[in-house]
């Protein structure tokens, strides 16, 4: 179904425009979840466990609930009393109780959520609360998780999505492998081998926005507001466990990175709410939200062979991914993940082995592209090595062994929009690579440059199970509604669909107007992540705005005594080509059509791909993301601190629909990442107590540890992509450790494989190095 | 306690309990949700108020510490349609994505520009630097700062 035969015409597309609601946003007009209210709203409070395993051998809430204005207690009592509830959620893995039952599985696990008149009785009778726990070991690393004779964080294991394959009998809830050509043959060509291992620690997101819920369970159906950004898997979730229909709406959101990409605590607050019988409001505290989801503890074990030349022949990778107590979220990422371990270079025989993991951490999410952004720090480092033990240039290294378009990807993939070359290029030129660096003055401030290239997949699952529509309408008043299901949480997605819209229907702004994310009123849509959206959603409108267009066309075409195809829509309505005097505005189209108009539009994906050799090649992601990175840095010898001085960035986006809006968003990946690589991690006691839960002493990125930054882009339209475009919201942070440890090897000679870079183990290695030499 | 203040040029007086904090007045109190709220502890700045016209964080900040002073919360900067040249210069120069921050970033610069009419880059970053944003890296919100000061200093 196509109307577009006609040319078509791009004005909005291509235009660097502030987001359509960033004069509401600058005025503090906007509201976010925790700004909403509604009428007869009661507050909920959580009981939290303070332990990292423990046995719950009692609850007694009968003091909580005797105090005045305190409206009900949910606990495993409720739920399991209740036989119209089912007791564990997840959509991908279902292993959480909706309220603990028997266990606890990490600091901060629901017991019990207490419903007041004022948040501040709530939290008054959450101290009323008496729970006796009895602790139980815990396993506090993927290391002492995988030990003989651990203990097991589940008994069993509940995997929803078919690609997840746990081991019985041990807390590996995911295993997963993929491979290309033959490494023993590949390793047997290698003239040279090279091992490393490298780690990462768990880190927050810290969206500004706390997580936070409303739910009113009376009526025909749940109404469920949320910050969430996969409002239909979460419906439906919703509506299976309480088994009543449900409506989830999702208003403008203060920041995501993934933290929000599984909410969990919609389910415990929907039971409450069942039991209060009024609306209950939840929202976490700072605190909380560190509980909840985290970004995990990864580890990587990369080998990879190489001819003398710098040809690379292949490559074993094998990594562990942390997920945490609960692997709603964690397992799938790490598996999703496989695809692009081996980055963005042709390597002809490669094995990649993922295990994902349960400790009795809190359950992890991703984080703007995780673990991409640890594979690329991994493989990135260790070329670096490999150019300097072998005399080769660290770029030449790079450019021998980048993949270009047409080349076969680990998955099998006929490798598209692959313009890894320019990437390069270009953060390269930007930083001025060439040009010398500042010299070091009195010899205790060093410099240094790195780079580092990635390969970024979008989630792409079989085509049966991926869900991306939308609805285009033009209603009485002569304007049109796109409804489309992308949660806006500050990425400009707003923005990107109406740019997509106005131009697919010929319309410009002032005729737009948008609805999105509640999914009683737009399309089905799996979710907000992996830079989806763009594409998926961009190319559901396409769709729907074509189809919309034709019946417009077509109803006109009596109206103005033509056939539809010399008719052309545009801002004045629809005209005669040729004549343009001769038209009908919209709401006379509507008027005279006896009521509106309205199209569904989806975007298939998934499939097989014909390439120009006439083969069929897999679709493993949607799209591919290219991008690289060059960071230039400043280590003081004397304090340890590393200082990332300028960053250049550049991806490959297909068309860019918002060009500013895309440098914006590469430039806060790299600002964001950078606190991961140079000093934010989370760090837990022996017995599973996080010891850094606040901002007091978590620092994050301020604008005083800014890099100046040099966003680029590579502006290859992208078949496929809606006018061209691909995705990009997370690239910007994956390239970043790898370029800075890079860059810090540069400067000192030492080459980390591990982030953060805090100043102590700085200059421990700077010692060691001088020991080393003396 | 009765707490009397001037907000956004208007009188208002209220009778709180002494550990409301100033966060909590005016949201809940006064209905202001335009001031939000992340780290309850002092350290993000998304509760960034001016206060006899300097930035202060409305969440480590008590009710009755306000009785008698004269307080502006980003409501009483501008409106959508007649937007505050800050606020202007935040839409125009990419200073905001989520938004979450935003509030407090206006205010900061306003309290910034009212103390240091011309700053240089320098001084901008040590002050600005006070507050968190998670979306932009900055960048964005330094060029919306430095648009201000350049305007002004037509
Ligand atoms: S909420 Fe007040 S400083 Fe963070
Ligand atoms: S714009 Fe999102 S926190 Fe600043």
């Amino acid at each position: 179904m196509c109307a577009a035969e006609k040319p078509r015409v791009t004005r909005l597309i291509g235009q660097s425009m502030p987001t359509l609601e960033a004069a509401d946003k600058a005025t503090g007009r906007v509201e976010y979840m925790g700004d909403l209210t509604v009428p007869n709203m009661t507050h909920a409070k959580i009981v939290r466990s303070p332990f990292a395993h423990a046995r719950i051998t009692s609850i007694d809430a009968s003091a909580a609930r005797a105090l005045p204005g305190v409206v009900c207690v949910f606990t495993r009592d409720e739920l399991l009393a209740d036989d119209d509830m089912e007791t564990l959620y997840g959509f991908v893995y279902r292993d959480v109780p909706v309220v603990a039952t028997d266990k606890v599985r990490h600091e901060g696990d629901i017991v019990a959520v207490v419903v007041a008149e004022t948040e501040n009785i709530a939290e008054e009778a959450v101290e009323l609360v008496d729970v006796d726990y009895e602790e139980l070991p815990s396993v506090m690393s993927v290391d002492a998780a995988l030990e003989d004779g651990a203990i097991h964080v589940h008994d069993d294991f509940f995997p929803i999505a078919p690609e997840l394959r746990p081991r019985a009998g041990t807390n590996i809830c995911h295993e997963a492998q993929i491979s290309k050509g033959d490494i023993v043959q590949g390793f047997a060509e290698a003239d040279f081998i090279y091992e490393d291992s490298y780690s990462a620690p768990p880190v927050q997101h810290c969206a500004l926005d706390r997580h936070a819920v409303i739910v009113d369970y009376e009526g025909d159906e749940i109404t469920v507001w949320t910050n969430c950004q996969s409002p239909f898997p979460l419906q439906r979730e919703i509506k299976r466990i309480f088994n009543k229909d449900a409506r989830v709406i999702v208003p403008y959101v203060g920041g995501g990175f993934g933290s929000k990409s599984r909410d969990r605590i919609e389910v415990v607050i929907t039971g409450a709410a069942k039991l209060a019988k009024r609306p209950v409001r939840y929202i976490m505290t700072q605190e909380e939200t560190f509980q909840t989801f985290i970004r995990p503890a990864y580890q990587s074990w990369i080998k990879t062979g190489v001819k003398k030349d710098g040809t690379i022949v292949a490559r074993h990778h094998v990594f562990t991914v942390d997920v945490g107590a609960y692997a709603i979220s964690g397992a799938r990422s790490a598996n999703n993940t496989l695809k692009v371990a081996t980055g963005p270079y042709n390597i002809p025989n490669a094995v990649v082995d993922c295990y994902a993991v349960y400790t009795n951490k809190p359950p992890s999410a991703p984080y703007r592209g995780l673990p991409t952004t640890q594979h690329t720090m991994s493989y990135e480092t260790q070329l670096d090595r490999i150019a300097k033990d072998l005399g080769i240039d660290r770029l030449e290294l790079r450019r021998m062994n980048l993949a270009r378009e047409g080349d076969i990807h680990l998955t099998g993939d006929w490798l598209r929009n692959a313009h890894t070359h320019e990437c390069l290029d270009q953060v390269t030129e930007a930083i001025g690579w060439d040009k010398p660096l500042a010299p070091s003055a009195d010899g205790k401030i060093v410099r240094g440059r790195g780079v580092a290239s990635t390969i970024k997949y979008t989630l792409t699952p079989p085509r049966e199970m991926s869900e991306n529509s939308a609805e285009v309408a033009l209603g009485e008043d002569g304007i049109f509604e796109a409804r489309f299901g992308t949660v806006n949480m500050g990425q400009g997605s707003d923005t990107t669909m109406a740019q997509i819209t106005g131009d697919a229907l010929g319309v410009g702004l002032d005729l737009l107007r948008l609805v999105h994310s509640d999914t009683g009123l737009t399309p089905v849509d799996s979710s907000t992540t992996a830079s989806r959206s763009t594409y998926h959603m961009g190319n559901a409108l396409v769709d729907a705005s074509d189809k919309l267009k034709e019946q417009i066309l077509a109803a006109a075409a009596p109206m103005l005594e033509q056939s539809a195809d010399k008719l052309t829509m545009g801002d004045e309505g629809v005209t005669v080509d040729g004549d343009p005097g001769n038209g009908l505005s919209f709401d006379e189209i509507v008027r005279r059509n006896g009521g509106p108009f309205a199209a569904m539009g989806e975007c298939v994906v998934g499939g097989t791909w014909k390439a120009p050799d006439g083969k069929e090649y897999p679709i493993a992601s949607t799209f591919w993301t290219f991008a690289s990175c060059a960071a230039e840095v400043e280590v003081d010898t004397e304090t340890g601190l590393v200082r990332l001085v300028s960053a250049a960035a550049s991806a490959t986006t297909g068309t860019a629909i918002n060009p500013h809006s895309i440098e914006t968003q590469l430039e806060g990946g790299v600002g964001q990442e950078m606190g991961p690589t140079l000093f934010e991690q989370m760090v837990w006691s022996d017995e599973g107590q996080l010891m850094n839960p606040t901002l007091m002493d978590y620092p994050l990125p301020t604008m005083q540890t800014m890099p100046h930054y040099e966003p680029r882009f590579v502006e290859h339209p992208f078949d496929g992509g809606p006018f061209g475009a691909k995705g990009m919201g997370e690239i910007g942070a994956v390239i970043v450790p790898g370029a800075v440890l890079n860059a810090v090897n540069d400067a000192t000679g030492v080459m980390f494989h591990e982030v953060p870079l805090l100043p102590y183990k700085v200059l421990e290695a700077l010692d060691s190095r001088a020991g080393s030499e003396a | 306690m009765n707490v009397n203040v001037t907000i956004n040029d208007k009188a208002e007086q209220r009778d709180v309990e002494p550990s409301v904090t100033l966060l909590e007045f005016v949201r809940d109190v006064l209905g202001l949700k335009g001031t939000k709220e992340y780290c309850h502890s002092g350290v993000c700045g998304a509760c960034t108020v001016l206060m006899d016209g300097n930035a202060i964080s409305a969440c480590s900040t008590l009710a009755v510490q306000a009785d008698g002073h004269d307080l502006l919360t980003v409501e009483g900067l501008g409106t959508p349609d007649d937007m505050h040249p800050i606020q202007q210069a935040f839409v125009d120069n990419f200073g905001l994505q989520c938004g979450y921050c935003t509030p407090g970033m206006v205010l900061l610069t306003k309290s910034l520009l009212d103390e240091n009419p011309q700053p240089t880059r320098e001084e901008i970053i040590r002050y600005m630097g006070s507050n968190i944003c998670r979306c932009t890296g900055y960048a964005g919100i330094l060029a919306s700062v430095e648009a201000v000061v350049a305007q002004r200093g037509k």
